[in-house]
């Protein structure tokens, strides 16, 4: 032999499973600068305008003490928080018991979401590989992972901090409130560390994490509903349930995050200890053999059977929040009769409240709607990019019935959803206020404010079939509708001129007219065929 | 017989690229017919305006007897197309996916589509995102062969399959050529169009550079001769001066030349007189063919002469 092999220095073989993390920690937050700001900024800006709404809706102690009653209920502490200060209700306990929760749950699926896809995705993508045939450890892209969560968890905290700081609220519990939502979205880091091991793809991952987050959810509203103030086994179970007993404002105690950051340390040594028990590419649990021969068959179904979790999602969500305001109506109802000064505010009794309230919800709802029809044409675009769209029109399946295909998945959705939230708000109105009319009426209202969603709709056909490139478009404009529609009376006037849904009669606060809804409808008819024009015109993008 | 492909002048821009600059491509039915180019000639845009998914600029395309853009789907019932890269829906197993296109087109054959399967050692069970490269392009290939088709449109079929595939795909080949149906295979693998096709279409920057029978391109070329002979200066100074022979040179008893395929018969007679000892003959390759249309590039290139 003339030439020998170095052998390689012991001490790369000794540091050698975490070498590179630094870059791919720079990688990942790189790919992720727009998304860590857009999140910060949109969850901190929704903190500050709830705790501004509390502070202008509950100006003396009688208005809150009716309030701490209203939620003291098990209905009202599930989808709040364990009650602490609910004898003396300041907006500091109000903001921590009511809106804790809705900080921690986006916060929650955001660090779920953002550790699969800087640990599994690049794995399926073929990115990883290239990476890992670098000199770069098998734990690297675990610790980037994590860490790119960790900071991304501790700039939506931050932020809400920092805005917090502009309100009323002590900043000891404002800094207390915000460090329960970055330890949740911790912890939940971590399980979706050791979901990304287990599962065998990427998606198989992030359902597990989802999961969790939705077992930790349910785990804290049944316990704190037994148990009130974190007394319950069942909330010491859930991530939430920790997070939640700090009391921010109230008692302030900072040694449950303990628990969870004690919880956070073992899951990473376990996603550490798993790592090295898998293949790259693959997880612990094994892949599932599918059918040999399929049954699936048509255009539709196939669009369904693409997207039939993310639409199940939406619609469940959407079907929830109605249950959630048809079941306050009661309550609504109350508050309204039992303060006389408010009682002025609506001349037309506690009757016209329920009904202000659920038209502006179900105005809500139908922007969600249409925000769901978005996915659904997004997702046709993506299946044209990823080539898969030219592979079913080299079949004898014309391109009109391909694309009706999409759009009516997404109009049946959109309409039987918004249906069907209309049906349970009502049944829930009707159930809480003692009241047989609401069904009716609620369903008359998510079926007209439906009509704008199909609107837009037709707005993102059009963008599919002249100009597919430019699809962010879509997004922007159903942002514009929610804004329009949800702040149309405070902006100036004309400002939602293209929002069809300020444009439809408000049900049940508004008489029925029908003009509008016609034009809408025909309005949402004419787009679709404007961009099936379009899409029979123009080149596949690939 | 009419042309199933009939494409005159075709012209497609993206932009200010010009993919393809007056294409000319005529298949007959019945035939297995090779187009060849480097990437980026504009094989695949030129396949893709075949199955109406691109709209052409300029120029005459018919597609048996159709226009491929607003006839689209009448002729997509009688053909069948494998692209390049197959992308397979990720939660779609690849039986389930082979089953979908065949729904889709109207039904597939299913003795065929199962023989198939078992033939090209497919594991339809498996997930559309956990196969490999040549494993998806077996699931198209499975799909579009299943198909009762007059026309197979491939566009680089079998990249990322293994030589035993590759050699299954030919034997497939021949039977659907054998069952009277008329293939376009777009390929780099030259040997494998040498093996199947009868006629090759050449392209470079969106223009047919060469079109016709292997034979008749072969035809248009010079073969190359090394004889063994006895009195080899001699041969060369002969040789040297008859029309149609180049790059005559002389190693030992061995005279080597290039000689274009009609002065073939002057060189056969001029031989005799310095003592024939051996004689090799080998007309040029789909290759060579391929190399000469594309020879200023391997220059740029610095492809030493030798090694083209």
């Amino acid at each position: 032999m003339t030439t020998s092999v170095a052998p390689v220095r012991a001490v790369a073989a000794r540091d050698g499973v975490l070498v590179g993390w630094r870059g791919l920690l720079r990688l990942a937050l790189r790919a992720d600068r727009f998304r860590i700001v857009v999140w910060a900024v949109a969850v901190a800006w929704l903190v500050l305008a709830s705790v501004r709404a509390f502070d202008s809706l509950y100006v003396d102690a009688a208005a809150r003490q009716a309030r701490a009653d209203l939620i003291r209920s098990p209905a009202a502490t599930a989808l709040a928080g364990p009650g602490f200060g609910l004898d003396d209700y300041t907006i500091g306990a109000m903001t921590a018991n009511e809106l804790g929760l809705w900080i921690m749950i986006p916060v929650a699926i955001m660090a779920v979401l953002a550790v699969t896809r800087h640990l599994r995705a690049p794995e399926e993508d073929g990115r990883s590989e290239l990476v890992r045939s670098q000199p770069v450890g098998r734990d690297a892209p675990v610790v980037a992972g994590l860490l790119a969560a960790a900071v991304a968890v501790g700039a939506v905290g931050g932020a809400t901090f920092v805005l917090l700081l502009a309100t009323d609220l002590d900043p000891a519990g404002s800094a207390l409130l915000c460090a329960s939502v970055v330890v949740v979205g911790l912890v939940l880091a971590g399980v979706s560390a050791v979901a990304a091991q287990v599962a065998g793809t990427a998606r198989g991952a992030s359902a597990l994490g989802l999961a969790a987050i939705g077992v930790g959810v349910v785990l804290r509203a049944v316990g704190d509903a037994r148990g009130p103030r974190s007394t319950s086994v069942l909330t010491w179970l859930s991530p939430f349930g920790w997070s939640q007993a700090t009391a921010p404002y109230v008692l302030d105690r900072w040694w449950p995050l303990l628990v969870g950051l004690a919880v956070t340390v073992v899951l990473v040594g376990l996603a550490f200890a798993l790592v090295a028990r898998r293949d790259h590419g693959s997880g612990l649990l094994p892949g599932r053999v599918g059918r040999a021969h399929g049954r699936l068959g048509t255009l539709v179904g196939l669009a369904w059977r693409r997207q039939r979790t993310s639409l199940v999602a939406w619609s469940v969500a959407i079907v929830l929040t109605a249950l959630l305001v048809g079941s306050v109506a009661g309550s609504v109802a109350d508050f309204v009769e039992s303060d006389s000064a408010i009682a002025e505010l609506f001349p037309a009794g506690s009757s016209g409240a329920v009904a202000s309230a659920t038209a502006m919800y179900t105005a809500f709802l139908a922007v969600l709607a249409a925000a769901c029809a978005g996915t659904v044409l997004g997702a046709a675009r993506g299946e044209e990019d990823a080539g898969r769209v030219g592979h079913l029109l080299a079949l004898p399946v014309p391109r009109t019935r391909w694309l009706l295909a999409q759009v009516g998945l997404a109009a049946l959705v959109v309409v039987v959803t918004m249906l069907v939230a209309g049906l349970v708000m009502g049944a829930a109105a009707d159930l809480t206020l003692d009241d047989g009319r609401w069904v009716g009426r609620l369903v008359a209202a998510a079926a007209v404010q439906s009509v704008g969603a199909l609107v837009v709709l037709g707005v993102a056909v059009v963008v599919l079939g002249w100009a597919p490139r430019w699809y962010g478009v879509v997004w922007a404009y159903v942002a514009y509708t929610g804004v329009a529609t949800m702040f149309g009376a405070i902006l100036p006037d004309g400002t939602d001129t293209l929002a069809p849904f300020a444009a439809l009669p408000q049900l049940p606060a508004q008489p029925m007219d029908w003009p509008p809804v016609l034009v809408a409808l025909v309005l949402a008819v004419l787009l679709t065929a404007l961009g099936l024009v379009g899409f029979r015109r123009r080149d596949l993008t690939t | 017989m009419t042309d199933v492909v009939a494409v005159d002048g075709l012209v497609k821009s993206f932009g200010r690229t010009r993919a393809l600059d007056g294409l000319d491509l005529h298949v007959a039915a019945g035939e297995v017919h090779g187009f060849l180019g480097p990437n980026g000639a504009g094989k695949s845009t030129t396949i893709r305006v075949l199955l109406g998914l691109l709209r052409s600029d300029e120029g005459a395309v018919r597609l048996l007897g159709g226009d491929p853009w607003a006839d689209a789907v009448a002729l997509h019932r009688r053909l069948a197309y494998v692209p390049g890269d197959v992308t397979l829906w990720p939660n779609l197993t690849g039986g389930e996916s082979i089953d979908l296109l065949g729904r889709l087109r109207g039904g597939l054959d299913p003795v065929r589509r199962d023989d198939l399967v078992a033939r090209f050692e497919l594991d339809p069970r498996v997930k559309g995102r956990a196969y490999s490269k040549g494993n998806r392009q077996k699931v198209a290939l499975v799909a579009a062969l299943a198909a009762d088709v007059e026309l197979l449109l491939m566009d680089e079929p079998t990249s990322g399959l293994d030589p035993l595939m590759e050699a299954l795909f030919q034997e497939v080949v021949r039977e659907a050529a054998a069952q009277g149906r008329t293939v376009l295979l777009s390929s780099h693998v030259l040997a494998q169009v040498e093996a199947l096709a009868g006629r090759v279409t050449i392209i470079r920057a969106g223009r047919a550079v060469a079109s016709g029978s292997l034979d008749e391109l072969r035809g248009l070329t010079r073969t190359a001769v090394v004889a063994g002979v006895r009195d080899a200066p001699g041969a060369q100074a002969a040789l040297a001066g008859l029309a149609g022979v180049h790059h005559v040179t002389v190693d030992d008893e061995h005279v080597t030349l290039d000689v274009a395929s009609d002065a073939l018969d002057a060189v056969l007679a001029a031989l005799p007189a310095y003592g024939v000892r051996s004689l090799v003959a080998h007309p040029p390759t789909l290759e060579d063919l391929f190399l000469r249309e594309y020879s200023d590039e391997l220059a740029t290139l610095r492809v030493p002469e030798g090694d083209r």
